[in-house]
Order: structure tokens, then sequence, then C-alpha cells
């Protein structure tokens, strides 16, 4: 009477057993022999923080510098977050991400093996209240709905900083909401739905001249000189080309050093790029926003490290994350020194 | 007491066609008197026991119970359906009640006129079930007795002991003449049993295949009590095979 | 002899599920990446946590609140009109033309008017789940309504059950009541689905749905995996408790039948 359960059971294991060796096998052979790169896959998101990656991409230098490390191709992705950014690295989908500084914190912290190897900006996302109400300190916000993006992400976690910092319990005082885009965010706020929005630039701007709201906050005052995007690399990258890092570094550099010398060329790019956005509204955004680009990482390391520590405060990392789990700087400061030879 | 008169009755078939299925009807059925209607599949007799309990309407001619015209079922006129039409959710005592709730009768006094009708049929142990926990022969008692608990003038049976074993029949039988002697009912009762009919009945009709028409009425004058097997019941059996058979045939021709 | 069997089965339903769980304990360990897939072990840990810090009971609630919100209407809604088509002939070819149109529409498509609508309340998320929950409930009645043998309404009709109002109270929708069984706990089926995407807009900062988004969004995959076991459980608990309900006090009637 009892045999027949235990033939079932045998079954199964021995199933079991078969599937587990036959899914992990393949993988681990692709995985451990280097191959010859020559398509680089890049994420970044719609959003004027990021113009130096467009900047290279519109001008041809990705390819056109890469080409002698054997880079054949570029492929690139938008999200219109970081938090499905990340998702993707997790998934091994990209190998270099332009992102915010903090959705790398989580991940990092959940397993993905990516280092930041470069900055990318600082600052440039403001808060924009519904017209009607009024603003005069950060109590206004008190009992109001304030979109924003997903748990994670840099104006997540910006917001509740300032908001812990000012007094304001963000889970019980009032109400995040977390929208997974920017034009999400929007179409909440122009609907009523939402008291205020908190994004980055050119968002701010785009909301302000539909007439939506008014900017009252920059991100600048409510952290001085904080970390935003940065430059991620899949430690894959780093382990097995990491000359192709170093190119990626200089290349960076220099589009990064394009877009300070043209502003105007940076906001054409920006909406030739997301066409959603007309030039004259991105033209305006880099001129109202209080961001700064910038590629050295050592100016984004000191405020990356306290994100580490208010995200596991905020028991969205298990552990508190240090400066070896986050960055390798050797790449960038390489660079710099061969350039200064130069 | 029941009065039929030039009754005709067409059916439309969903491609149009029209089927004649009752053909100048002429019946007087007198108070208290047991009828049985009698022939081949398809020549009306349920068409006509439905117009009668004013589930359907003629296309000509007049019905009347005791001088009313019929104009849709009404509470001087119950009917017994062939098949099992008990309200399965309502407990046995609950679908002999179930008439006597539309009258507004208070529960108190519904229930024991009720209990008396289950009495009637011998299932007052059964007022608690539900129908799927009765046999075949039992749901059919109910089925009588939840007509009766109406007080109806005419009481009106499709072939309500069709789909019961011959054993469990014969006895229904008994029960149905042994409540019509107590209750006094006009019966109208269609059957396809030969048998059943002389049994039951103290007038027998006979319809032609389609369309239905009266070919014979039968008085059967016997004593009751009957006999099943006297020589005069079988007489009358042999003339309604006769009769019968001819129509039959004819139905297949 | 029965309660041999009985345990026959209970002791394969449980090798099943021990050997489920310890082919997945066996597989996350090979990949050995929290991310792609947490262990059983990890995913009871991250459910103790939650049990004990208190915010699982919240999460559950207020999904719960989104669900007897939808469910509510979607009752109200769909068992009246789902008589009235399937009793009157003339509402059946008015309406029925409607609801096949807005049938198909899955009821994801409809968060961005919900949220019009509703505001990013409660009430935005109920309707989502009004929207999942309603066409199976009005399906099933209307089903119901039709099938309801005809016998069974002559036999009213001949006790004296003539006006409208009696024979759909009294006689069609007893006898349907299996149906819009049927039909409601198939609703609150596809109505539970709903919840993760209702709750994936920001109507709320609880929810067991929400959670999901919200730790996906953080990567923490043991307690995505968590919540997603949580909201198949409840799933289960209500689907049963439903079962139960119909079964001992609604439809006690009817047996040998599984609603």
């Amino acid at each position: 009477m009892i045999i027949q359960p235990l033939k079932i059971i045998a079954a199964i294991l021995i199933t079991g057993i078969i599937l587990v060796s036959g899914c992990t096998s393949t993988p681990v052979q692709n995985g451990d022999e280097p191959t010859g790169l020559t398509e680089l896959r890049f994420g970044y998101q719609p959003s004027t923080h990021q113009i130096a990656y467009m900047a290279a991409d519109a001008k041809g230098w990705w390819l056109e510098d890469l080409e002698p490390y054997g880079i054949t191709s570029t492929k690139d992705y938008l999200f219109p977050t970081g938090a499905p950014e990340m998702l993707a690295m997790l998934a091994g989908e990209i190998d270099v991400a332009y992102v915010g500084s903090t959705p790398p914190l989580s991940a990092i912290d959940q397993g993905l093996e990516a280092k930041i190897v470069a900055g990318v900006q600082t600052q440039g996302s403001d808060i924009v209240l519904a017209n009607d109400l009024p603003y005069e300190s950060p109590q206004d916000l008190v009992g109001l709905k304030i979109a924003t993006f997903p748990p994670g992400t840099l104006q997540d976690t910006v917001l509740r900083k300032w908001l812990l910092d000012n007094d304001i319990d963000p889970k019980e005082d009032l109400s995040i909401i977390s929208m997974t885009s920017s034009g999400a965010a929007k179409t909440a706020l122009a609907s009523g739905n939402v008291d205020a929005i908190f994004l980055p630039h050119p968002h701010p701007t785009v909301a302000e001249s539909e007439g939506y709201g008014k900017v009252v906050v920059q991100s600048g005052e409510m952290w001085a000189d904080h970390a935003c995007c940065v430059v991620l690399v899949s430690q894959k990258l780093i382990d097995e080309h990491p000359e192709i890092v170093e190119q990626i570094i200089r290349t960076h550099i220099k589009a990064t050093q394009y877009i300070i010398d043209n502003p105007d060329e940076a906001a054409r790019i920006f909406s030739n790029k997301i066409t959603a956005v007309p030039y004259d509204v991105s033209s305006q955004s880099i001129q109202d926003w209080d961001g700064e680009w910038v590629s050295d990482p050592n100016i984004e390391l000191a405020t990356a490290l306290e994100y580490a520590k208010v995200q596991y405060d905020l028991g969205y990392t298990d552990k508190l994350l240090t400066q070896d789990d986050l960055f390798d700087l050797s790449f960038y400061n390489k660079v710099i020194a061969e350039m200064d030879e130069e | 007491m029941l009065s039929i008169k030039n009754l005709n009755k067409t059916y439309h078939t969903e491609e149009g066609d029209e089927v004649a299925a009752l053909s100048d009807i002429n019946l007087d059925v007198a108070d208290k008197e047991f009828v049985c209607f009698i022939g081949p599949s398809g020549c009306g007799k349920t068409t006509l026991l439905r117009i009668t309990a004013g589930l359907e309407k003629p296309d000509s001619g007049t019905l009347t119970v005791n001088n009313v015209p019929i104009t849709g079922p009404g509470p001087d006129r119950g009917m017994v359906f062939q098949e099992y039409s008990l309200f399965p959710w309502r407990t046995v005592l609950k679908n002999v009640t179930f008439s006597l709730e539309l009258k507004k009768i208070p529960k108190r006094e519904r229930e024991k006129i009720s209990r008396e009708f289950l009495e009637l049929v011998g299932l007052s142990k059964f007022a608690d079930s539900y129908p799927h926990e009765l046999s075949g022969g039992m749901k059919q008692r109910v089925a009588i007795a939840r007509a009766l608990v109406n007080d109806p003038d005419l009481l009106l049976m499709d072939e309500p002991f069709g789909a019961v074993d011959a054993q469990t029949r014969n006895r229904l039988q008994h029960e149905l003449l042994n409540i019509w002697e107590k209750k006094k009912k006009t019966v109208l009762f269609i059957t396809h049993s030969v048998d059943e009919a002389v049994f039951l009945a103290d007038t027998v009709v006979v319809f032609t295949a389609r369309p239905g028409r009266i070919k014979e009425v039968i008085s059967i004058d016997l004593p009751r009590p009957r006999e099943r097997t006297s020589f005069e019941a079988n007489a009358f059996r042999e003339h309604l095979l006769a009769t019968l058979g001819a129509e039959i045939q004819a139905a297949i021709d | 002899m029965v309660q041999s069997m009985d345990i026959r089965r209970r002791i394969l339903e449980i090798t099943s599920i021990a050997s489920a769980i310890i082919i997945w304990e066996i597989i996350a360990r090979i990949i050995n990446k929290k991310y792609i897939l947490p262990s059983f072990t990890e995913v009871v840990t991250a459910f103790l946590e939650l049990v004990s810090g208190g915010e699982l009971y919240r999460d559950i609630l207020t999904s719960l609140n989104f669900f007897a919100i939808g469910m509510g209407v979607a009752i109200a809604v769909g068992i009246p009109l789902g008589i009235m088509m399937g009793w009157f002939k003339t509402i059946d070819k008015a309406v029925d033309p409607i609801i096949e149109m807005i049938r198909p529409i899955p009821p994801l498509a409809w968060i961005p008017f919900a949220i019009l609508w509703f505001g990013l309340t409660q009430y935005a998320a109920g309707f989502v789940i009004f929207v999942g929950a309603v066409f199976p409930i009005l399906v099933n009645t209307y089903t119901g309504f039709r099938n309801t043998p005809r016998v069974l309404v002559e036999s009213g009709k001949v006790l004296g059950c003539i006006k409208n109002r009696d024979l759909i109270f009294r006689i069609a929708l007893p006898a349907a009541l299996p149906s819009i069984a049927t039909g409601v706990r198939v609703g609150m089926g596809v109505g539970w689905m709903c919840v993760v995407a209702a709750e994936m807009f920001g109507v709320s900062t609880y929810g067991i749905g929400w959670k999901i988004w919200h730790w996906n969004d953080l990567h923490h995959m043991d307690m995505v995996l968590t919540y997603m076991l949580v909201l198949g459980l409840i799933a289960l608990v209500i689907d049963r408790l439903f079962r139960y309900i119909v079964q001992e006090w609604w439809l006690k009637w009817q047996t040998g039948v599984v609603v």
C-alpha cells in the first residue's frame, strides 16, 4: 500500500535532479570563456542629466572610439526610471548603465556585480507643486500626495531623507506615490490626482511649461551638491575588457566637456533623441536647473555613501554598503593621470 | 364542468412551416369525472392539456371551466407534469406550501394544511427531505400533493407515472384513485397505457394521429374498485388497442 | 478502507509539496543568485520577518479592502443585470451588444480611466477589480437564468405564481443559484488577480500587490516571492471559505455538485 507513493517521490526527485543539472550546466560553460566582445549595450533615461551619453551617441563617438577595441555596434535601451534599468542589468541585458547613484545600491546589495566608474552629474531634480497650493516650508507638504520615482531611485531617496531631516515622516505624514514613469507622474499632477511631483529635469520644466504647477524646491536646496547620475559598468566588462572600460570613461569625459561648453547643442541633441520634449523646453530646462554635469566619480563619492546609509536605515538594503562595494575609481584616476601627462 | 368548443391549434416551426396540432376539438367533461386522453405520440393531447392549464393559447375555439373562459393559469386548475417538477431548493413540505405562500396564508396554517396533504400521499415522514433524496414515485406523489393543496376543481395530469417502474406505477394508480374518491376532483389524465386508462378512467378519449382530432369517446362503465384482469376490462382493452392500432399505423404511414 | 485511502492521499499530497520545496531549494542553491531565484529558506526567513514586523497584516487588510469594494460592486451590478438580461428578452437584446464589446477588454486596460474617474483612491483600485470580476458573475447569472428548467417555471405558473417578480425571485433565482455561485467564485479569482495590477499605480502605500512592485523596484526578490505566495495563499483561503459557505448554507439542497 505504501509502495506507490514512494515510487512517485522517487520519480519526482529524479525528474528534479535531471531538471536541475539540465538547467545549470549550459550557462556555466558559456560564462567561463571570455569571448571577443563586438557589441556594447547601454542603458539610459530620458533626462537632461544624461545628455553626455546622448551626445557621444549623436556624434558617433562611441563607435569611433571603441572600434579599435573590437566594438562594431552599440545598442541602447531607454528606461523610464532606474529601477527597471537595474533589473535589466541584473538579468545581464546591459553592460553600461547611465543611472542615478541610488538604484545600483539595492541591486548590488541583492547580488548585482557592477561598479560605479564615473560621475555624470549632481543635483538637478525639482519639486513641482500644483498651482493653487502655497509653499513656504517643507511643512506645507504635510498631508499632500507627492508623486516620484519608485523606491530606491535617487528622487525617492533624496525626498525621504529631506523629509526626515525636516521632521516629516514620509510614511505617515504624507503619501509618497511611486510612479513608474515621469509621464505617469505628470499626468497625475495635471489631473489633480497628486498635489506635487518630484522629478529630474527636464520634467519639472515640462510640467511648468504645460501649466500643471510651479517649481518650489530644487534638489540642491534639499541636499547641497548631492550626487545624482553615475556611469555603472558590469563587473564582467571590468574583468574581461578593462581596456574598453577605460575608453568608455575617456569618451564620457569628452562628451561631458562638450555639453558643458555647448549647452545649446546639448539641448538640441536631447530634443532630437527625446522628441516628446521640444528644443525650447529642454533649452529652458538646462537654464533653470541647479544640476551640474561632472565626470569625476570622486565628486559623487561622499553623498553616494550617505545614500547607502539612508537606504540601509530605510530597510531598502540588507547591509550597509561601503565604497569598495560600490565604486571602482581606478579607471577614472588612471585615465585622468594619462590625460594630465599628455 | 369543462367545456371545449371548436378548438384549433397550429404551431409555427422555426423554419416557418405550419404544423396543425389540434383540429376541431369538442369535448365536455362532467364534474368529478375521471377522463383519460390516449393517442399516438405527437397527437396533441399534451397540447390540449397545456391549453387547459392556461400555459398555451388556442388559435380559435373556446374553453370554459364552470362557465368561466380560460385566459391563463389559475387556481381552479392544478397540474402534475410528466417530468419531475419539484423545486429542488425547497424541502418536500416547502414545495407543498408554495401556492399557499403566494396566497399569503400564515405560515402555521399553510404548514398544517400541507402536512395533511402529505399524509394523504403517505409522505409525512419526508416533510423535511429535499427532492433529490426521494425516489421518482415519491416525487410525483409530492407533486400531486402540491397540486391538490391549492384545492383546484380540475386536476390535469400529463403522464405523471410515465417514468416510474411498473410496480410503483400500479401502487400510484391505486393511491390516485383513493385520493380522487376522497377529494372528488375532476381529472384529465394523459397516458400511453391502455391498461392504465381502463383501470382509471370513467371516460377514455382517443385521439387521431396529427393533426389531433377526437376519434372516439368511450365510457368505461365498470364498477370500482376494478379488477385489472376481469373479462370486461379485457374487452375494453381490446377495443382500445384496435382503435389505437389503426391510428398508430396511420401515424407511421 | 476509506480511511486508509484518505491517509494515502494525504501522504501523496504532503510528499508532492515536500518534493517541490526540496527541488526548489536545490535549484536555488545551485543557481546561487538570490535575485534570480530566492531559496525556500530565504523566503521563509523573509516571511517570518514580515509576520513579526506586523506590516504584513496592514498589507493584507489594504488589499482585502480594495477587493471587497470591487467584489461588492461587481456582485451588486452583475447579478441584477444578469437577472434582467436572462429574464427579459428585450433587455438582453439591447444590452448584450454593449457587454460583448466591453467584455474582451482586459481589466488592466482600464487603469488610466480608473485613475481619471476615481483619482488615486481605493475606489480606483476597486474599479479595476470590479471590471475583472463583474463579467463572470454577469454571464453566469445570465446563463443560470436562461437555463431555468421550463417545467419549474410552468409549475410555478400553474401554482399561482404569475407575476414576473414572483417568477424571478421564487423560481428562476433559486434555480440559478448554483450558476451564480460559480460566477461569483470565478469572479473572485479574476478580481484577486487584478489586485496586483490595481495596486501598481499608487493608490496606497500598503497592499500585497503594492509590496510586490515595491520590493521588485528594490530587487529584493525574496520579498517579492514571499508576497506572491501570500497572494496565492489568501486566494486559496477565500476560495475555500466561499465554497464552504455555499455548500453548507446556500446550496445545501444540492448534493454531489461541486460548485
